[in-house]
């Protein structure tokens, strides 16, 4: 199916509401979340990094994942997406994820901005966003003039200057931006940011902020991963704590 | 005219390595593996073909098919089994010591079996266009092969240069080598860039060994000499860059010719390395390889 | 003590084989095998450990037997006294190929020395004093025994001696504390110069150790095979010493000879075999390395612990998977009061430590840095920040000399150090940290720390053949340990650790080295609210110690700890003031917490 829709409902769904899922043809309920987690278990040898998570985020929610460091939220996040392996049951938008295939997520609404951005530094910022793209279209020329890209270019407009310079020599900060914008380029119905202001100045951290929030407005689903959830809250309405492995949700 | 014609063969035998930098430069990009065995691939296709053409007499068509095919399927099982378990499976292997050496010993088997299909006398496969060097300008001679090398290489570094700059999957097999965590992200499947990759690799060596074998003829053991100058080719490239990997081949060559040449026939290739120790040596930076890979 | 057990086992096994099989097949492929071995322990050293990929040692093998087969023929000197002088000219011929060699890294020196067997056999087989394409005879054997039985013998027990000494050297220098610098040196060359490690000169001594290593098994092969053939020195003998050492274990001494004893065996194993010998090796190759990339050593080495493991029913480093774990984070903040190690002079607050003065640094056409000066007493607490961009890492860098700058002088104590390399400012009491984490993998927390505290840097490899000082650097090592409240994960393999405890970690090195000068950047980067809390305690203390230059982009962290604060935008210093002012300060607001762009909603 393909995921590429059009433009989302301009007002936020409110918890739990249909209106957020309406616009996924074909959906299995009408009230299916935008994310429905059972069970989730991630662990590297012996050692297990989340354990037996269940939650659930509806459609046009923005959610924060907090905890302390090294408890497991990235852990949560990667298996959530598929790129780890992983136990248990995911639901996107009420279809079931299959656990081996990394890249069902991506093609199915869920995209993640991963820890440290993880960009490819060789290529442009224009490249790097363009290769958002890529898990709904293989044609660089409907890439190039579809409206998620666009959207995605106009996201941060003080970069236009800078697109056409090599991923690996921009700040810190304006690397976070690209990763955003790649990952709005996919046209993404549940955008997940890992960390994304770490080793950021604090002007820098403010815009990007800025930037979710207007994402989130425009009716993407929002998870963001944050230590600290001070700054994750003024944004977010919805709040999964991570401690030990250990999902506790919190309203 | 001695120096054209010199430099004419230096393009030619220049341009046999720079494909193989090419290829090594690509194929590392993409997999961050450095494949040690494409003049093994390039031996066997010219070997193969020779002995089905001449030996067992089958028609030159179905020689070259029958070659490129038992090629495709053996660099895709091996990518398939191998490789895969090197780099994705429960001990991921890493490191410039480590990527090195499976192509290697990689090279070593495919030596092996082609000793004892082949024999180890020398062997070439049958010229694909027939006749006597070509002469342009009056004076420069130009091997009816050594064109063919030549279209080929051009016809090939243009269709790879236009895949990588104006597709979407081209650029999608450049985020696989910068960073297959990235690219996964992205949804692009990395194991399968890289077996096509490996594939297109392995078969676009054993095209050029069937084209280029009339000129020098090959043995079971020609292709270690190959792989070697092309891997050095595309050190010289940094390994991530093919354009500078093929310019560096085509100017291997021509050194090589022009002092073998000029210098001496007996010690011309001796020269050469030692002129490519003492620029790697010299110039490090300036030869690309600060930006290679790291230990 | 491990050097004599490796050595006697090489020499109770060497002994016995060659009594035993004496001049029979089996025999006399042992004999061969010793020599190649003593070849490939050398690499292990050089190439295993060091990770310096250097391909020269089957062109040293080479030399080591042409000199012996020369002198034995035109000078009739014995074999066995040849060997010696074999070896100090091809020690000599190495330290001056070395110091060329040398001066490259990585894949720059990985592909120069690619070149020397293809020179060599270029030139060798075009030189008829030594026999042009065929090769040299010699009739010298090592033993010049009355018959062949006790030639073959006397030979068998020569080489093996030369192995077990090869063997006691190479053990003796990887398990001191230079073999600590050697690791290190292998796992990041630059890292291991910002500690101290002398890495110009350890490389030479290694390429001098590898290539005498192999001159004295050519002169073995020389001496027991009374043939040198010219493709001795061909890359394919390269190749086949480089699959010895893979298959036996690149790292282990053992392993490596372990190594060399298989293929020979196999190559003489059977005809069959021998047909077949390069499909077998692809193979063999191909499968140790799957299965394990450290050969058949390491596979040995995980069944000896799988076993030691289950009979003593000691877990392993994870935690069964029935409780919910936190992926590893042992306290790595103190919860005592933090005593550190005083520097090793005092630190008077009123002498000057560092001064920069008007650095300028180009990279093409961009400016970096532009008239940066600034002068820091030898105690005290000072943050360095700045918008992305502005240079701080570079002028961390060129504080630390790992980049030279382009205009300016840094003075150390005033004295001009510009110029000098990272390892003799890290022997001047500079240490520091980085942003990304730079520790050595497979290693324990307590000698990636004890990397510090080595005393070695100034010695040759060759003192080591007699003494380490390797326990006294982890003792301090253990010690800064224990002061940080860390000890409980110093014998903790390092890539076990999560983020925030390898940056421990790397603190901690940074400060085992007890400096005069503590650089640390980014420090408190992936740290959560309430370690950054500890941490700022943590470097108040060492402020009042010794001096620190903090780059962070905490801002708060900054104020609370430092006592002047330095920001640099755009490769220019524009603040230099106490925390009261930093905070007030309009331009810092503007730069570092500025108002940002006006929303604009998505359109589409």
């Amino acid at each position: 199916m393909n995921p590429v829709n059009p433009a989302a409902p301009g007002s936020p769904a409110a918890p739990g509401s249909p209106a957020g899922s309406a616009t996924r043809a074909g959906s299995a309920t009408p009230a299916a979340p935008a994310l429905a987690v059972r069970g989730l278990s991630v662990a590297y040898g012996d050692m297990v990094a989340v354990h037996d998570a269940t939650f659930s985020i509806a459609a046009g929610e923005a959610c924060a994942i907090t905890g302390p460091n090294g408890n497991g939220k990235s852990s949560l996040l990667m298996g959530i997406a598929g790129l780890i392996r992983r136990r248990g049951r995911v639901e996107i938008f009420g279809a079931v994820a299959p656990s081996g295939d990394v890249r069902w997520a991506a093609r199915h609404g869920l995209t993640l901005v991963p820890e440290r951005r993880q960009l490819y530094p060789g290529l442009s910022a224009l490249d790097n966003i363009m290769l958002g793209c890529y898990c709904w279209t293989s044609s660089l020329r409907r890439a190039r003039n579809s409206r998620p890209f666009g959207t995605a270019i106009d996201l941060f407009p003080e970069l236009k200057g800078q697109l056409r310079q090599q991923a690996g020599t921009l700040s810190g900060g304006q690397q976070q931006m690209v990763a955003i914008m790649r990952g709005l380029a996919s046209d993404p119905k549940i955008l997940a940011v890992d960390e994304p202001c770490l080793g950021l100045a604090e002007a820098v951290a403010r815009r990007v902020y800025a930037a979710l929030a207007e994402i989130h407005e425009a009716g993407t689903t929002l998870i963001v991963v944050e230590e600290a959830p001070k700054r994750a809250l003024t944004i977010c309405n919805r709040r999964v704590e991570v401690r030990n492995g250990v999902v506790l949700d919190t309203p | 005219m001695k120096l054209g014609n010199l430099i004419i063969a230096g393009l030619t035998t220049g341009s046999i390595y720079a494909v193989f930098a090419v290829c090594v430069s690509v194929w590392y990009r993409v997999s961050n593996i450095l494949n040690l065995a494409v003049g093994d691939f390039a031996m066997a296709g010219a070997l193969g073909v020779d002995n089905l053409y001449r030996v067992k007499s089958w028609p030159l068509p179905a020689a070259i098919a029958a070659t490129l095919a038992v090629v495709i399927v053996f660099a895709y099982l091996y990518d398939l089994v191998v490789l895969r378990l090197a780099q994705d499976g429960p001990r991921r292997q890493e490191g410039i010591v480590i990527t090195f050496f499976f192509t290697f010993a990689l090279s070593f088997f495919i030596d092996g079996v082609a000793k004892i299909l082949f024999g180890t006398d020398v062997h070439a496969a049958p010229a694909l266009w027939n006749g006597g060097s070509l002469t342009v300008a009056s004076s420069l001679h130009i091997e009816r092969a050594g064109v063919l090398v030549l279209a080929c290489a051009l016809i090939i570094g243009s269709a790879f240069w236009l895949y990588i700059r104006y597709t979407l999957g081209g650029k999608a097999m450049e985020a696989c080598g910068e960073n297959p965590l990235g690219a996964r992200i992205a949804g692009i499947d990395t194991r399968r860039y890289r077996r096509h990759i490996f594939v297109g690799t392995a078969v676009i060596a054993a095209v050029f060994g069937i084209v280029e074998s009339p000129i020098t003829g090959f043995t079971y053991l020609s292709g270690a000499t190959i792989s070697l100058t092309g891997f050095i080719a595309a050190a010289y490239g940094g390994f991530r860059k093919p354009g500078r990997a093929l310019l560096a081949g085509l100017a291997i060559g021509i050194l090589e010719a022009l002092l073998g040449g000029y210098v001496s026939a007996e010690y011309g290739d001796t020269v050469l390395y030692a002129i490519l120790a003492a620029l790697v040596l010299g110039w490090p930076r300036a030869m690309g390889f600060e930006s290679a890979v790291s230990g | 003590m491990k050097a004599l057990r490796s050595t006697g086992l090489v020499v109770v096994a060497g002994v016995v084989v060659v009594l035993v099989f004496g001049q029979q097949y089996a025999g006399s492929v042992f004999v061969l095998a010793v020599c190649y071995a003593i070849v490939t322990a050398g690499m292990a050293v050089q190439l295993g450990f060091s990770q310096q990929i250097v391909f020269s040692q089957c062109v040293f093998m080479g030399a080591g037997a042409y000199g012996v087969a020369l002198l034995n023929t035109h000078f009739s000197m014995p074999s066995l006294l040849a060997t010696p002088v074999v070896m100090v000219g091809c020690g000599v011929a190495a330290l001056l190929l070395g110091s060329v060699v040398t001066r490259a890294s990585g894949l720059a020196l990985a592909v120069a020395t690619l070149m020397l067997p293809l020179i060599a056999t270029g030139y060798v087989s075009s030189a008829g004093y030594l026999g042009g394409s065929v090769g040299a005879p010699l009739t010298g054997n090592l033993w010049n025994g009355s018959s062949t039985e006790s030639v073959a013998i006397g030979n068998g027990l020569i080489t093996v001696a030369f192995l077990a000494v090869a063997v006691f050297v190479a053990v003796r220098i990887l398990s001191s504390d230079i073999g600590l610098e050697l690791y290190a040196l292998g796992a990041d060359e630059r890292t291991a110069a910002a500690m101290g490690i002398r890495t110009p000169r350890r490389k030479l001594e290694l390429f001098v150790l590898g290539s005498v290593f192999a001159a004295v098994g050519g002169a073995a092969y020389a001496g027991t095979q009374l043939f040198v053939p010219a493709t001795l020195v061909d890359p394919t003998a390269e190749l086949a010493l480089l699959i010895m050492l893979f298959v036996g274990g690149r790292r282990s001494v053992l392993g490596a000879v372990v190594g060399a004893v298989v293929i020979q065996y196999l190559y003489g194993a059977s005809s069959w075999v021998s047909v077949n010998i390069l499909i077998i090796e692809g193979i063999l190759l191909t499968v140790v390395l799957l299965v394990d990339p450290e050969g058949l050593a390491g596979i040995l080495a995980s069944l000896l612990r799988r076993l030691g493991a289950s009979t003593h029913a000691t877990p392993a480093t994870g935690v069964p998977a029935t409780t919910p774990v936190v992926v590893a984070t042992p306290r790595a903040i103190p919860s005592a009061p933090f005593d550190p190690p005083a520097p090793s002079a005092p630190a008077d607050p009123d002498h000057t430590l560092l001064t920069c003065a008007g650095l300028g640094k180009e990279y093409g056409g961009l400016t970096v840095l532009d008239d940066v000066t600034l002068a820091l007493p030898a105690r005290g607490l000072f943050g360095l920040c700045g918008p992305n961009g502005a240079g701080k890492s570079t002028l961390l860098n060129i504080i630390g000399g790992s980049v030279a700058p382009s205009r300016g002088r840094v003075l150390l104590d005033g004295a001009d150090v510009t110029r000098l390399p990272p390892q003799l400012r890290f022997g001047l009491g500079v240490s520091r940290t980085f942003q990304t984490v730079h520790l050595i993998r497979d290693r324990s927390v307590l000698d990636n720390v004890a990397v510090a505290c080595l005393t070695s840097h100034r010695s040759s490899i060759v003192s080591r053949i007699a003494r380490s000082a390797l326990a006294q650097a982890r003792a301090s090592a253990a010690d800064t340990l224990d002061r940080l409240g860390m000890a409980a994960m110093s014998g903790r393999d390092v890539s076990s650790l999560t983020l925030e405890s390898q940056r421990m970690v790397e603190l901690a090195r940074a400060i085992a080295a007890r400096p005069r000068l503590l650089l640390l950047d980014e420090p408190a980067s992936g740290l959560s609210e309430q370690q950054r809390h500890r941490l700022g305690e943590l470097l108040r203390e060492f402020g009042d110690m010794t001096c620190v230059l903090l780059v962070e982009h905490d801002l708060d962290l900054v104020a609370q700890v430092s006592q002047r604060i330095f920001v640099l935008a755009g490769g220019r210093l524009v603040f230099d003031a106490g925390p009261a002012e930093f905070r007030v300060s309009p331009l810092v607001n503007s730069l570092l917490i500025g108002e940002f762009a006006p929303r604009r909603p998505l359109g589409g």
